[in-house]
């Protein structure tokens, strides 16, 4: 009787299947449905990102099952942003659904748990989540990670502007005091050492605060050149828009390093960002064959421009089904095979999925800011300033992945 | 006194709901984790209901439980059983010392003290992530083993938990009808008094506290172990929170209520999570309709349903219970 | 010196802390009712406003107006639903109003968005102060002005007129209120109207200091409880003393220890509620 969980299932017409028989290598058995879980957070504080993560988990069920002539299932899992939900949830769906494959998992605290877990279980599991140790010390043969990791980040964003900016030689910081700001201010560092920048100070701030103008006046004292936000979500919004409020803008160049890119900007709105660099894992705009493609559906489907939780939902969902689809089977053995050194063509131009910590080789994006009067349409906040791979070898990076 | 509130019912009552849980429900997880949190509500209780301490800080001994079988089972191989007992050790020092500031003051001053100590302790476990895991949590907690295999299975877990469960709920029953439960209930009903009659009423509750703290923790142990992590959200303020709604949900006056609460809860909250998104709304219009309607909890509705079948004629209404 | 800047920073953080506090203060000393909605109405109040400055209104009318049409739903629940419950213990003050609290951030993200957003600052006040290194927002000045002012009237409101004596007088012996004619049930729902008012009031005026998202209230809850424990429940000048304190001492804090601000205003509260249990100014 407690068994609520509903399935949206995707079926295909039985002419789809006729259509391209050969592209199943090892078909599935008769009937089988594949099945993903979607663990996000739909209700609580980051409702927002499980919502469009939902949607495009959805997308790429919808598309695998079309070329493919399989029938796919996505189920939708409400972590509430907690990682002891996440946790039962995801244990409920191994055991009682025998669903293996998993997409999603938006905060780090939850991904992490996720992981161990669906490793456990015997499944795979794809996440966009941002702390390093997940392809890291913590790396695991059934976890996946798109996102690039907080190396990357601080390098294609704070190099470019190095290199743009050849005057600004003083650089501050506002950093969250956790694992994931540890992990961007160090890369930061030895970016400003290796580039003869001075780092003229830092601020911690701890998960829960919301009022940044103590940070920002300490600051100003410092009297930067630039300012690097080294916070992410809500909590650097707070201080972008503070900052903007103190004039800052006017005085120093301002940089979010690790942004959320479209859902971010509709929050700010275009006169808090323009002029801002930002930071971000993917941008509607990209210039790649599978993003325009992309955004030409969403916009027809649901009238609006793919965002990053949507878009990495999207590509995590459609990597595992393939995956599985390739191997004739969702186990977690089966779809690291097929996805170990995996090379494609992604949403951010050629992406490869390297074995040995199972992170995505991928751009990272740097955006600037448009004026309101220079937007062509209601999205366009930005202009893409460069773009490029950066990452650290799977040692340094911490991973010894179990054989 | 209605029948169903002597202790060897309630104690009947609580073997039932472990007998009964496998029945209705899929989820040896879900089933797990409602055993969990009805022991730690029923801990919660001991001091709502038997004490009028009306305490916003059961998160924090949950929490402690939490990290000391985090720490003990990923850093160093203690085995399960000690890990446990010192989970509640350490989870009644820590409740000693909290109910020792605490209950200095009365009334809202007292839920206030709980509240900043609860704040208090999720901000030292947020700052010192060298032990904690901070934000991350400690991850890779694994399960008991018992002759050999561990219990990953969920329903293995889940008699695992039933054992402690019934071992816990029949110790608290014994609290409640000792000496110094009725002495406990005493000070509830006029501190005054019962400190004239010469009971060392801070003493008491004291104790109380230290019980509660001991069972918290036990159960937040029990709960690292069951998800496999040491999450920082099981120190937050929120669980804290979800305890004490799930105690007054499921009604003051009686242990087994406190089962039911985190019963009721747990279930209402995965149903309709799985059905709107904006499911607390939901949980929030329920949370008021308890609080106007349903002032003796589900437990009150049991009793009314009791009286309603078996004696025909019914006792006048009983007033809500001063806290 | 740059001492001296947080310090009038913390000081404007701390006259909205004050603005928070003093409703849930006046509330808890007249109705000894323990509001877990209040950040509800801080909430609402700010999303009134970024609403109706959506809408083209500008800041000036969205302010009052928001401030007015909280303080209107408080008081209309307060009369359908709250006055049922103060004779009610505690436990079902807080589970109703917890309750409450849930309703309205889910009822906001219905109507709003999961999102949010920001508000601009009104016209002529977008600029900045700068004094020799450092800066300032005007409207950020503006606020402590505003609220100073504010501060003032409620001052004389509370403690002056005959509005005051009977809030105070009920509070103290609500039958003897009855006794001498007065209506105490349309009192306590002017005066829940009133505080969870001020809490708009505080919503709306850091709308374009903050920007608004649906679960700003849970932090303004938490913000305001320690006000008014450290500054006494149900006392006018030690909500403004205890805002105050706590905005100087995190500002401050911001610069000499950040790890630790947060820790330390907890371990202050705990301290003031151990050693003067009645908060710094509170009545006996």
């Amino acid at each position: 009787m407690l068994n609520r969980r509903r399935f949206l299932t995707t079926s295909t017409l039985a002419a789809a299947s006729l259509a391209a028989p050969g592209l199943v290598t090892r078909a599935l058995a008769q009937g089988e449905a594949l099945k993903i879980g979607v663990p996000v957070p739909i209700s609580g504080a980051f409702a927002a990102n499980g919502k469009f993560a939902t949607i495009g988990a959805l997308l790429a069920a919808e598309e695998v099952a079309a070329a493919h002539g399989v029938q796919v299932s996505t189920l939708d899992l409400d972590t509430e942003g907690k990682p002891a939900t996440a946790v039962r949830k995801v244990q409920d769906a191994l055991a009682q659904d025998g669903v293996k494959l998993f997409a999603g998992g938006i905060l780090s605290s939850e991904s992490l748990a996720m992981g161990k877990e669906v490793e456990r279980g015997g499944g795979a599991f794809m996440t966009t989540a941002g702390a390093d140790e997940i392809t890291g010390v913590d790396c695991n043969r059934a976890t996946f990670r798109w996102s690039v990791p907080t190396y990357g980040a601080i390098n294609e964003t704070v190099r470019p502007i190095i290199d743009a900016l050849p005057d600004a030689k003083k650089w501050y910081t506002i950093t969250p005091q956790y694992v994931f700001g540890d992990g961007l201010l160090n890369a930061a560092k030895d970016v400003f050492q290796e580039k003869g920048i001075e780092h003229v100070g830092n601020s911690y701030h701890s998960l829960t605060d919301k009022e940044f103008s103590g940070y920002l006046t300490n600051a100003i004292a410092a009297q930067p050149d630039v300012l690097l936000l080294l916070n992410f979500g809500a909590q650097s919004s707070d201080t972008l828009r503070q900052a903007v409020s103190f004039g800052l803008k006017q005085r120093m160049t301002i940089v979010v390093a690790w942004a959320s890119g479209l859902e971010q900007f509709e929050a700010l709105g275009p006169d808090i960002c323009e002029g801002v660099y930002f930071g971000a894992q993917y941008w509607h705009g990209a210039d790649s064959a599978l993003n325009r493609e992309l955004v030409a559906k969403v916009q027809e489907k649901h009238g609006f421009n793919p965002n990053y939780s949507f878009a990495g939902s999207y590509i995590c969902s459609k990597l595992l089904l393939e995956a599985a689809v390739k191997a004739g089977s969702p186990d977690g053995a089966g779809i690291a095979a097929a996805l170990n050194g995996l090379k494609y063509q992604g949403l951010t131009g050629e992406e490869e999925i390297r074995a040995a910590d199972h992170q995505v080789i991928k751009d990272y994006y740097l955006l600037k800011g448009k004026a309101k009067a220079d937007m062509a349409d209601k999205d366009d906040y930005a202009e893409i300033i460069s773009a490029g791979k950066s990452f650290l070898s799977p040692e340094d990076a911490g991973c010894a992945m179990p054989a | 006194m209605n029948p169903l509130d002597k202790p060897y019912a309630q104690l009947a009552l609580a073997v039932l709901a472990v007998l009964v849980l496998p029945l209705f429900l899929k989820s040896g997880i879900l089933a797990t984790e409602i055993l969990i949190f009805a022991m730690v509500v029923a801990a919660c209780n001991l001091l709502l209901g038997y004490t009028g301490l009306l305490s916003f800080g059961q998160g924090i001994f949950f929490g402690i439980g939490t990290y000391a079988a985090g720490i003990c089972l990923t850093r160093w191989q203690i085995p399960v059983p000690v890990v446990l007992a010192s989970a509640a050790v350490l989870g009644a020092a820590t409740a000693t010392l909290v109910g020792w500031l605490s209950i200095r003051r009365q009334g809202v001053y007292f839920v206030m003290l709980t509240l900043a100590f609860s704040q208090l302790f999720y901000f030292v476990a947020y700052t010192f992530s060298g032990v904690t895991g901070g934000d991350n949590g400690l991850l890779g907690v694994p399960r008991p083993s018992v002759g050999g295999t561990a219990l990953n299975a969920p329903w293995s877990y889940y008699t695992y938990v039933a054992v402690c469960f019934v071992a816990v709920f029949a110790i608290l029953v014994m609290v409640t009808q000792s000496t110094f439960g009725r002495t406990l209930l005493a000070i509830r009903e006029n501190e005054g008094r019962a400190a004239a009659i010469g009971f060392p009423t801070k003493l008491f509750k004291l104790e109380a506290f230290a019980i509660s703290g001991a069972v918290t923790a036990f159960g937040g142990a029990l709960h690292a172990m069951l998800i496999g992590v040491a999450p920082l959200s099981n120190i937050e303020y929120h669980t804290s929170e979800l305890i004490l709604i799930m105690t007054i949900i499921g009604g003051s006056s009686s242990l087994f209520g406190s089962v039911l609460g985190a019963g009721f809860y747990l279930l209402l909250a995965d149903a309709l999570s799985t059905v709107w998104p904006r499911w607390l709304l939901l949980l929030g219009l329920v949370l008021v309709t308890v609080a106007l309607f349903l002032q003796r909890g589900l437990w009150g509705l049991v009793e009314r349903g009791y009286d309603l079948v078996f004696r025909r004629e019914r006792a006048p209404e009983t007033p809500a219970e001063e806290h | 010196m740059i001492y001296l800047f947080q310090v009038l920073n913390g000081i404007g953080l701390g006259m909205l802390y004050f603005l928070l506090a003093v409703g849930l203060s006046v509330i808890f000393g007249l109705l000894q009712f323990v509001n877990f909605a209040h950040g509800a109405f801080y909430l609402l109040g700010a999303y009134l406003t970024y609403d109706l400055t959506m809408r083209g209104f500008s800041f000036w009318a969205a302010m009052p107006l928001a401030t007015l049409i909280v303080a209107g739903i408080a008081a209309l629940i307060e009369a359908l639903l709250l006055h049922r419950i103060y004779k009610l213990p505690h436990t079902f003050h807080i589970l109703v109003t917890v309750g409450l609290a849930l309703v309205v951030q889910e009822l906001v993200i219905i109507a709003w968005g999961p999102l949010g957003g920001s508000v601009p600052a009104p016209e002529g006040l977008q600029g900045v102060v700068i004094l020799g290194d450092f800066i300032y927002p005007q409207y950020r000045l503006f606020t402590i002005g505003f609220t100073a002012v504010l501060a003032g009237l409620l001052w004389w409101l509370l403690e002056g007129t005959r509005l005051g004596a009977i809030v105070r007088g009920g509070s103290e012996l609500p039958s003897n209120m009855a006794l001498l004619g007065y209506n105490t049930l349309r009192i306590n729902t002017a005066v829940f109207g009133f505080g969870a008012g001020l809490a708009g009031l505080a919503g709306a005026l850091a709308a374009p200091i903050r920007g608004v998202e649906p679960f700003m209230g849970i932090e303004a809850l938490s913000v305001a409880f320690v006000v008014v424990v450290i500054g006494g429940m149900g006392s006018y000048t030690g909500a403004l003393v205890a805002g105050l304190l706590v905005g100087v001492v995190q500002s401050v804090m911001t610069t000499l220890w950040p790890e630790g601000a947060r820790l330390m205003i907890y371990v202050g509260m705990a301290l003031v509620i151990a050693l003067m249990p009645r908060g710094l100014l509170g009545r006996a």
